[in-house]
């Protein structure tokens, strides 16, 4: 691989990495309060995406102006980011809390999460067809700069500012505000915490909240970069979770870590092995990490999100 | 609240399921033998098999419709000599399922022909239960080449399409005598469909002393922007892309943001209006080659399409014409037999393997495999937001 | 335990928590009225999911044809209403309710209880499993070809597959997320051995003598997946054990020169016997496959139960309820953890072996990962660690998708398959037949002494 070939594909892997991390931060804070796969945060990445498709399709821009763009771009963080936390928040509701409240073995949660994804990537599939349909990007993804002569995109900006924005918004979240401290404290543990008055039933809630709204939000990232389908969420989810867990599971800068670490490998893996040994590529790593340090890079530190 | 929420959930699932199933009334009080339907015009089915749920569903849909479309306009002519049902079979275009699926038909005596399956891996899997059956399959959409291997011994199978290799010879043909290009990048989905076309495609161009790079790209890559960097990078003069046109789109908008301007082209899995829409300005110039004529302005094809927008609220998709095709050459051999009450699976199946029919997209016949006669390959052009026909790529090729 | 005389603490809790809210929150949050909207929302939903298809023209269209058709929605939306005003308004008040579970509590021992220990008599139980051999042995005589093939190639492989992982999950407590990985290895490895994949083996031999050797293939794949892995903890295995099928899965369709790529194996031989005074071939008929794999199935089930109350089965319970326990009593945790993975893989291989064979053809999209994720399904669904909870509940689930297809437009058989997996989660979390420890495990957890395994530990503590 020559240099300028490195600088190629780093790139696109910063910009699949940040996206992989953005994702990813939903799996994480979710096990970290719940301890358990939310195996349907795929869809909520989904939603993410559908709901842009639907609002952009009714305003049917046309080459809008700079101000315009931004405009767009602003209203589809929003849309994606309220449905998406919408989504998050009636899963909690629907498919989590009652067997919470039963006390149910967490496997359950595991299998009852698959059902709530088959129902909700079907019922997408119902509503907007089985083929997939493509965003209209609200700019012209045009070059930006080039770095080492490689070039960078608007969308690769775009991508990668929101995801470094976010996270970092998130971690000032965790770490700096009450209710951040509440979801700390559940984190470590739950039943101390509600005994010392922290509303369990509301922090995981909201916990869902932030998740789904950053999940939605990497979906319409997502959708621009590719396209909007029913199963879209199914692998960029599955391999956000792999991310999740090489970080350290239940630490949000692990999540961050471990997405950015997977990008890159998926993106290298393209000139060195081929293109069709991207996962496999992906989940080498996942193994080879976890056989060498069984908690992830930065360990895992349920209670200490940071 | 879960305490009220499930059981209107549970009742709404009964609810909604009473609500949905009024078209599967087709295969009931099918008991009676072949063509003993009461009245003085016997009842047959046309079968249909493909994934018409699950991931890979899109195309399965599509067919369906076309099928479906052929007969209720044959029974709606009034002009048939019996009276036809139109009974589906869902394969979940995986092989698993497949078998089982086939069976459904099967069992089903006032089955006489069915239309499908429509990928090659639920074929490979059925085939010889139609075999055994002696009931003819008529595919829209396997293209894989073995299917029609002697070896196999699927005697039941017609290929309503030409296969892979006639497809795969056109692109390196046009690529090589044409536009003689001397170093061009496959890029393959790695479906059966994809792969089989990159293979030839590939035998095609070597053949002819072209240069050839190979790159797979399975299908739902997320992110296509390293492999567009690849095919700016390889210093290749012509693309192939062999997939499907839900992964074409974003690769050609990925190929336009990296910057890369040689020749493209793609095969029938492509050409669909639906790669244009989703693409945009990045089809724009994208070569498409399909064995299918361009009969847009035909009169017949412009009512087809009227007729289908009127009943799905959509255009025709991918197959969806070729799958009606299929379904009225089977209804026209069924009025070819002197008395309707003698129609049998066996009898159709040897009468289909021997007719020849002119569709909306193309003439049928069958070689004495089930594989179709006719190589003619036909290459069309997106300009201006469009996919144009070009012409017959075999006459391209020789100016 | 039946006898509990007082209501249950969570439940006395929460009431005396609704009632202090229903002081203090202004009319719209109180939960009576939250209700209300979730049920409308509910409405909504129901409307879309019961709509029409989708136009691939405009992707508003069913969505804006579900919405404003002026019957589906309000129709709904007075149905789920309904539902709520008859749950708000028509039962007693929450403390009449909280009685009224404590009386059904203190009841004596139901009558069906009575049923169930006239039921665990030996005799009665031995009779009872002869019975359903029996209807099982003669059932593919009464339905239809098409329903034999479901109960073959859907059904019966996949019961064998749970079965196998029930091993794994049930009682050694790993959650494996990779386990068609091993059904895959079994598979492609029959295929090389019958000669059907583009390498060739040194001999081609008969299907019969090929599954012996995919069982062998798998164990060793099992123990070499599980050796370097299964000191990760619960939720890290599952990912790895994920990712380990991808890795199966995506080296069956890229590796084009050994498993033929995307195209797969075809012409895979039917077994047959040739044994002098037996000659039988199996073809296309799948009665016969159904006898081959219940033969099969009950040989692993005799021997998986010898197993369960064995030495092992006891090590896999000690490790699964607390490993650090278990290894302090001198249990080799990695021992019997390794065998339990090794059991269930070679379970699978076995499946793999009889599904190359019958189907004669595989290619990798038999053994995506969807497959691996519902066959965890079917085992939590039926009663994990219940070997006749897995067989009931993976034949039952193997079904109905096949079921809906007569009944269901396709479109929407997943999303009921979906809702169906989350209201039994939710009624009936132990699963359809649940085994008597696991039960007790669960009951033991719910009332906080011991937490039992990572797998039975109910999340995000509990509820204060």
């Amino acid at each position: 691989m020559t240099v300028q070939e490195f600088w190629d594909y780093l790139i696109p892997g910063i910009a699949l990495g940040a996206l992989y991390a953005v994702i990813a931060i939903g799996y994480t804070m979710v096990y970290g309060v719940l301890q358990l796969i939310n195996f349907a945060h795929s869809e909520v990445f989904m939603v993410g995406g559908f709901a842009v498709l639907m609002v952009f399709t009714k305003i049917d821009f046309n080459d809008p102006s700079v101000g315009m763009s931004v405009l767009l771009v602003l209203l589809g963080f929003a849309t994606a980011g309220f449905a998406g936390a919408g989504t998050a928040f009636a899963l909690e509701k629907v498919a989590y809390r009652p067997l919470r409240k039963r006390n149910a073995p967490r496997l359950a949660f595991l299998i009852s999460a698959i059902g709530a994804s088959f129902l909700l990537s079907n019922l997408a599939g119902k509503l907007f067809g089985r083929n997939n349909h493509s965003l209209t990007i609200p700019f012209e993804n045009k070059k930006v700069f080039t770095v080492m002569n490689a070039q960078v995109t608007v969308l690769q900006v775009l991508i990668v500012c929101s995801a470094v924005i976010m996270m970092i918004g998130l971690d000032l979240l965790v770490n700096r505000t009450k209710m951040g401290a509440g979801i700390r404290a559940v984190a470590q543990d739950a039943e101390t915490a509600g005994l010392m008055g922290v509303d369990i039933d509301k922090v995981i809630s909201r916990t869902f909240i932030v998740g789904g709204l950053l999940g939605g939000i990497a979906g319409f990232l997502f959708a621009m970069n590719s396209s909007v389908g029913y199963t879209m969420g199914f692998f960029p989810g599955i391999t956000a979770f792999a991310a999740a867990v090489v970080g350290g599971i239940g630490n949000v800068r692990g999540a961050m870590l471990g997405g950015l670490l997977l990008g890159l490998v998926e993106s290298f893996s393209s000139p060195l092995f081929g293109e069709e040994w991207r996962y496999v590529s992906a989940f080498v790593v996942l193994i080879l990490v976890l056989m060498f340090r069984p908690t992830g890079i930065l360990g895992e530190r349920l209670g200490r999100t940071a | 609240m879960i305490k009220i929420a499930l059981p209107v959930v549970a009742s709404a699932l009964v609810l909604s399921a009473c609500g949905s199933d009024d078209k599967k009334d087709d295969s009931k009080g099918s008991s009676s033998a072949p063509g003993g339907g009461g009245g003085d015009k016997p009842t047959y089915t046309i079968g249909f098999q493909a994934g018409l749920s699950g991931e890979n569903s899109a195309l399965g849909l599509n067919e369906k419709k076309g099928a479906e479309l052929a007969v209720e306009q044959a029974n709606a002519s009034g002009a048939l000599p019996f009276t036809l049902k139109f009974t589906t079979s869902d394969d979940e275009a995986s092989e698993t399922k497949s078998v089982a699926a086939a069976q459904k038909l099967i069992d089903d005596k006032n089955v006489v022909v069915v239309v499908g399956p429509a990928f090659s891996g639920p074929t490979q899997a059925a085939s010889p239960n139609y075999a055994k059956a002696k009931l003819a399959t008529l595919s829209p959409s396997a293209t894989r080449v073995s299917l029609t291997d002697p070896k196999n011994n699927f005697t039941a199978f017609l290929r309503g399409t030409p296969n892979d290799s006639a497809q795969g010879g056109g692109m390196a043909m046009y690529f090589s005598q044409k536009l003689h290009l001397k170093n061009v990048m496959i890029v393959n989905d790695k479906t059966p469909y994809g792969e089989g076309l990159a293979a030839v495609a590939k035998d095609g161009l070597t053949k002819a002393g072209v240069q050839v790079q190979s790159e797979s790209a399975p299908q739902k890559t997320p992110d296509y922007t390293s492999l567009a960097t690849k095919v700016k990078n390889s210093g290749a003069d012509g693309l192939i892309y062999a997939g499907y046109y839900d992964d074409a789109a974003p690769f050609a908008k990925k190929l336009k943001e990296a910057g890369v301007t040689i020749p493209m082209i793609s095969g029938d899995g492509t050409k669909d209006d639906k790669f244009v829409d989703n693409a945009k300005d990045a089809a724009e110039n994208w070569l498409l080659t399909c064995p299918c004529m361009d009969a847009s302005k035909e009169a017949k094809t412009a009512k087809f399409v009227t007729d289908y927008k009127a009943k799905y609220k959509e255009d025709p998709g991918a197959y969806s014409a070729e799958s009606y095709d299929l379904a009225n050459f089977a209804i026209e051999q069924m009025k070819t037999f002197s008395d309707p009450k003698s129609i049998t699976r066996e009898a159709l199946l040897g009468k289909l393997k021997a007719a020849t029919y002119t569709g909306l997209t193309k003439t049928f016949k069958f070689d004495q495999n089930g594989e179709y006669v006719g190589e003619d390959i036909f290459l069309y052009t997106v300009k201006g937001g469009k996919i144009e026909y070009t012409g017959n790529i075999k006459e391209l090729s020789k100016s | 335990m039946s006898t509990i005389t007082r209501p249950e603490a969570d439940e006395r809790d929460m009431v005396v928590m609704d009632l202090a809210k229903l002081r203090r929150v202004p009319w719209y949050r109180q939960p009576r009225w939250t209700r209300l909207f979730g049920m409308v929302l509910a409405a909504a939903l129901l409307a879309l999911a019961t709509g029409p298809n989708a136009s691939t023209d405009d992707i508003f269209f069913s969505v804006n044809e579900s919405m404003t058709d002026g019957v589906r929605l309000p129709v709904c939306i007075a149905l789920m209403v309904a539902f709520w005003a008859f749950f708000e308004f028509v039962p007693k008040a929450p403390v009449e309710r909280a009685k009224a579970t404590a009386r059904a509590n203190t009841v004596d021992m139901p009558a069906w209880q009575n049923t169930k220990k006239a039921f665990d008599k030996t005799p009665v139980k031995l009779g009872a499993l002869a019975v359903v051999v029996v209807v099982l042995a003669v059932l593919p005589l009464f339905i239809s070809t098409r329903w034999n093939q479901v109960l073959v190639g859907n059904v019966a492989v996949y019961v064998l597959l749970a079965i196998g992982l029930n091993v794994v999950v049930g009682w050694a407590g790993l959650l494996d997320l990779g386990f068609i990985a091993f059904f895959a290895i079994g598979a492609y490895s029959t295929a090389f051995w019958t000669g059907s994949l583009p390498t060739k083996p040194p001999v081609e031999l008969n299907p019969f003598l090929a599954m012996p050797i995919a069982v062998v293939t798998c164990l060793i794949a099992g123990v070499l997946l599980g050796a370097p892995t299964l000191r990760l903890r619960g939720d890290y295995l599952a990912i790895v054990t994920l990712g380990f099928h991808e890795i199966v899965y995506l080296i069956a369709n890229n590796a084009n020169g050994f498993s033929g790529g995307s195209g797969g194996a075809t012409n895979i031989p039917h077994p047959s016997v040739h044994l002098g005074f037996l000659d039988y071939e199996w073809e296309l008929d799948p009665k016969p496959y159904w006898w081959l794999i219940m033969g099969m199935a009950a040989v692993v089930v005799f021997l998986f139960i010898r197993l369960e109350h064995s030495r092992v089965g006891r090590a896999w319970t000690a490790i699964r309820e607390d490993e650090i326990a278990a290894a302090a009593n001198g249990v080799n945790t990695v021992k019997y953890k390794l065998m339990a993975f090794a059991i269930g893989a070679s379970t699978s291989g076995l499946a793999g072996g009889v599904y190359a064979s019958k189907t004669g053809f595989i290619s990798p999209e038999s053994f995506k990962l969807m497959f691996s994720v519902l066959v965890l399904a079917y085992v939590i669904f039926g009663g994990m660690g219940s070997i006749w909870g897995v067989m009931v509940g993976t034949a039952l689930l193997a079904w109905l998708p096949e079921y809906l297809k007569d009944w269901v437009d396709e479109n929407d058989r997943i999303t009921y398959l979906g809702a169906l997996l989350v209201i039994m989660m939710i009624y009936r979390p132990q699963g359809l037949i649940p085994s008597r420890r696991r039960k007790r495990e669960l009951t033991l957890a719910k009332e906080g002494i011991g937490d039992a395994d990572a797998m039975t530990e109910p999340a995000g503590g509990r509820i204060a």
